[in-house]
């Protein structure tokens, strides 16, 4: 391996820099804090549904905790108190630092954040309450939604405050997409509760809402916050600018224009007119377009610093993230076929696929960012290297184990279920032992999470540790006595 | 017009543009969809209304969405006809009355759209909610016990008694009554009836 | 026949957008915007992760 030169560690650049950090510190750190304790619930949950779907008398006849209940707030924390706390965080921490200017609003984002996740635990408890909405993702009562809503107008103010203050000149890629994702939640929510909920519209117009809803909460919100996650991970971590800056304005325009139609797969088969489908299935074909452009560009990028993956936990994780994309996307979008859907649709094929992007994609991409961004933030390092090697090997094996188990039962499942021969309680029995596989993903997934929450409180309480080698922020201290020094006289 | 403002507008054309082609033209295109009017006079499909209604949001708040669909595909694509779910696929008017839609997208339970037609029996819904055990050992559907009151060895047993058979008496209740919670979704589950050949259907 | 016309309407339009955005010059300084992550104390060829308390 090649020693490191440090380059000098005073100038205005970087002073700037450490700035930008410092004002975003309380906001973010709320943010990601929070969004890991949500993950652990989800992940709590997620784990009590999946035995009770091998073992149905688990904590079974308790009403609060039946199977459909503790199924929705599972899904429900996942996506709004992880992936919304989460990518938020990432939002606001990577925008002030491309745009170069302090965290504007911070006392109100502060006050958002806590309101948040007010509103995620009385819509959780509303659900176990049996409050539950029953349109699928958006399961929140009605009272709790504003509790969501309004905070997350506080981060779409505050981001484009941040953009029309910009100091660069340019805009980055990852720019793009943080821009986009928070004009399109806004609208996603909205209208779809306005369409479900409130009723805009009923019967299979409603049900087509949800879908669109239920896959653009996915591809116009956590896809793009973490591919902006893994625009600027990538190339900042190696330190080699990305592959094509071309191909990144393709790959953005065609995603954002293409991922919006693909949500009727969800409902092939179904009571709908069949150009709505036909609209999902060439929606999600379209994908491979976005899909390969962007992939091509983080791929080429690392290309020639694979060996970096040994010494960088971010670099780990943001790679596997942005592998993880690729395979995936290139799953969904096969899977939107008709003959593919006729065999697993409706079966745990896509759950595994759900849980490929969500724990696959997603979360390693936002703990990457956690792991960049949290020692520049705190002024510390993390404390342990074991813990986040364990983090990361559960959440590759625990991950691997769940997506195998859940999509090779489920193709059996749905063929199975396609010939009419087989009794359905024969798929039923069938079913179980990989459904146990799954719970033992699940269980790894958590004891992972465990360990990064751990390495988490402990970075964010003072600590002494002393490395034996330099670490990446002495030249960060170093500077900072300089300064210090500087002022005193 | 700067650069901000196209980013802008055109990220927020992409959205639009979808919702209008998928949602808004298909409810605009079901605007003009009534209940038919079948011989016999009365309409279908007809408004949730008393016990049913009330087995519906039991239905909902209970999430059996997660393990059961309401929808048959066409002959011809998957086996939903040929394993009985349903005589005929389903079509946009079989839900002119559901709000929340309660399509679903996961069978780890049978199709339920017409179920109603298919098992008519109010005691068998009742010992297979009580207990799933009961009626199709190995199911993974949980118990819904508290839907019902259970009757020990030597009380007085109701009118509306359904006893569990022998043998499958896990503790000495002999006989469940349901509750109005019970009787609702039983209701609901039996008004669950596709079977009406709508003209569409066959299209 | 729905779907072909959405297609190549959908097609014409990006089609005219690519040309209108090149000829807008949108396309130029584009490697100075793929560099505007790295500066003076992080620049383009300093690796800026690794393992806490282990040799780089
Ligand atoms: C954990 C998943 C799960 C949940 C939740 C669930 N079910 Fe089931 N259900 C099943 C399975 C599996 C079967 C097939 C085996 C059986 O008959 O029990 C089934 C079968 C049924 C059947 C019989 C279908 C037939 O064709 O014989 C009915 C009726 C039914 N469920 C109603 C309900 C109702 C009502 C609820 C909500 C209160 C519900 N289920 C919740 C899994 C579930």
């Amino acid at each position: 391996m090649i020693a490191q030169p440090l380059p000098p560690a005073i100038g205005p650049e970087f002073e700037a820099r450490v700035e930008v950090d410092g004002s975003s510190r309380a906001v973010v750190v709320l943010f990601w804090g929070t969004s890991l304790l949500w993950l652990t619930v989800a992940s709590l949950a997620g784990i009590i549904s999946s035995i009770k779907l091998h073992s149905p008398d688990f904590l079974g006849g308790i009403e609060w905790l039946t199977f459909g209940r503790i199924r929705a707030v599972h899904w429900d924390t996942a996506i709004y108190g992880f992936g919304g706390l989460a990518a938020s965080g990432t939002l606001l921490w990577l925008q002030a630092r491309l745009c170069q200017v302090r965290l504007p609003y911070r006392n109100l984002l502060l006050v958002g954040g806590v309101v948040f996740n007010i509103g995620i635990l009385l819509g959780v408890i509303g659900i176990l309450m049996g409050q539950s909405t029953g349109v699928e993702t958006l399961e929140f009562p009605l009272w709790a939604m504003p509790l969501l809503v309004v905070p997350y107008v506080f981060i779409v103010i505050a981001n484009f405050t941040m953009y029309f203050k910009k100091v660069t000149k340019h805009t980055y890629v990852s720019q793009w997409y943080l821009m986009a994702v928070t004009v399109w939640f806004p609208i996603l929510v909205l209208s779809a509760e306005a369409c479900t909920n409130l009723g805009a519209v009923d019967g299979v117009a409603q049900a087509i809402a949800n879908w669109w809803y239920g896959h653009n909460v996915v591809g116009l919100f956590a896809t793009p916050t973490g591919i902006a996650a893994a625009y600027y991970l990538i190339p900042k971590v190696i330190g080699k600018p990305i592959h094509s800056y071309h191909l990144s304005l393709l790959g953005f325009w065609s995603n954002a224009i293409f991922y919006n139609w693909a949500g009727t797969h969800h409902l092939t088969g179904g009571p709908l007119p069949a150009w709505t489908i036909t609209l999902g299935v060439v929606g999600s074909l379209m994908m491979f377009i976005p899909v390969i452009t962007i992939g091509i560009n983080h791929h080429m990028t690392m290309l020639g610093s694979f060996h970096l993956l040994k010494t960088s936990p971010t670099l780990r994780f943001a790679v596997m993230g942005s592998m993880v994309y690729t395979l995936s996307s290139f799953q969904g979008s096969l899977e939107a076929l008709r003959s593919h859907q006729e065999v697993t649709h409706f079966t745990h094929y896509t759950i595994g696929h759900v849980h490929f992007g969500m724990y696959g994609f997603f979360a390693p991409l936002m703990f990457a960012m956690m792991y960049y961004g949290m020692p520049r933030l705190m002024d510390q390092e993390w404390s342990s290297a074991r813990l986040i090697r364990i983090h990361f090997w559960c959440t590759l094996v625990g991950m691997l184990i769940y997506v195998f188990a859940m999509c090779y039962a489920g193709i059996r499942q749905g063929l199975m279920m396609n010939d009419p021969a087989v009794p359905f309680l024969n798929i039923v029995r069938f079913t179980i032992p990989y459904l146990g596989l799954r719970t033992l993903g699940g269980v790894i997934l958590l004891s992972g999470t465990i360990a990064f929450l751990i390495n988490f409180i402990r970075i964010i309480t003072p600590h002494k540790y002393t490395w034996a080698t330099p670490t990446l922020l002495d030249s960060e201290r170093d500077w900072r006595k300089v300064v210090a020094k500087e002022k005193e006289q | 017009m700067s650069r901000t403002f196209i980013l802008a507008l055109g990220i927020f054309l992409t959205i639009a543009s979808s919702i209008t082609g998928l949602v808004i033209i298909p409810n605009w295109q079901f605007k003009a969809l009534q209940p038919i009017v079948k011989l016999d006079g009365t309409r279908y499909p007809e408004p949730y209304f008393g016990e049913q209604a009330k087995g519906r949001e039991i239905y909902i708040n209970q999430g059996c969405i997660y393990c059961h669909t309401q929808q048959v595909r066409m002959k011809g694509y998957g086996a939903d006809i040929r394993r009985g779910w349903g005589t005929r696929r389903s079509v946009p008017r079989d839900y002119l009355m559901d709000r929340p839609h309660q399509l679903g997208t996961m069978r780890t339970g049978p199709d339920l759209a017409s179920i109603g037609a298919r098992q008519p029996s109010a005691e068998w819904h009742a010992l297979h909610l009580y207990n799933p055990q009961i009626t199709s050992p190995g199911s993974v559907m949980p118990r819904f016990e508290y839907f019902f009151r259970e009757v020990y060895d030597g009380e007085v047993i109701p009118n509306d008694a359904v006893k569990i058979p022998r043998g499958r008496q896990a503790s000495n209740a002999t006989h469940i009554v349901p509750t109005d919670r019970g009787r609702a979704v039983i209701a609901y589950l039996k008004r669950l009836n596709q079977s009406y050949p709508l003209p569409e259907a066959n299209q | 026949m729905f779907i072909w016309s959405f297609a190549l309407i959908s097609g014409i339009t990006m089609v005219w957008l690519l040309a209108w955005a090149i000829r807008r010059g949108e396309f130029q300084n584009m490697r100075e915007g793929a560099r505007m992550i790295f500066d003076d104390q992080e620049p383009a060829g300093l690796v800026t992760d690794h393992f806490p308390g282990e040799p780089r």
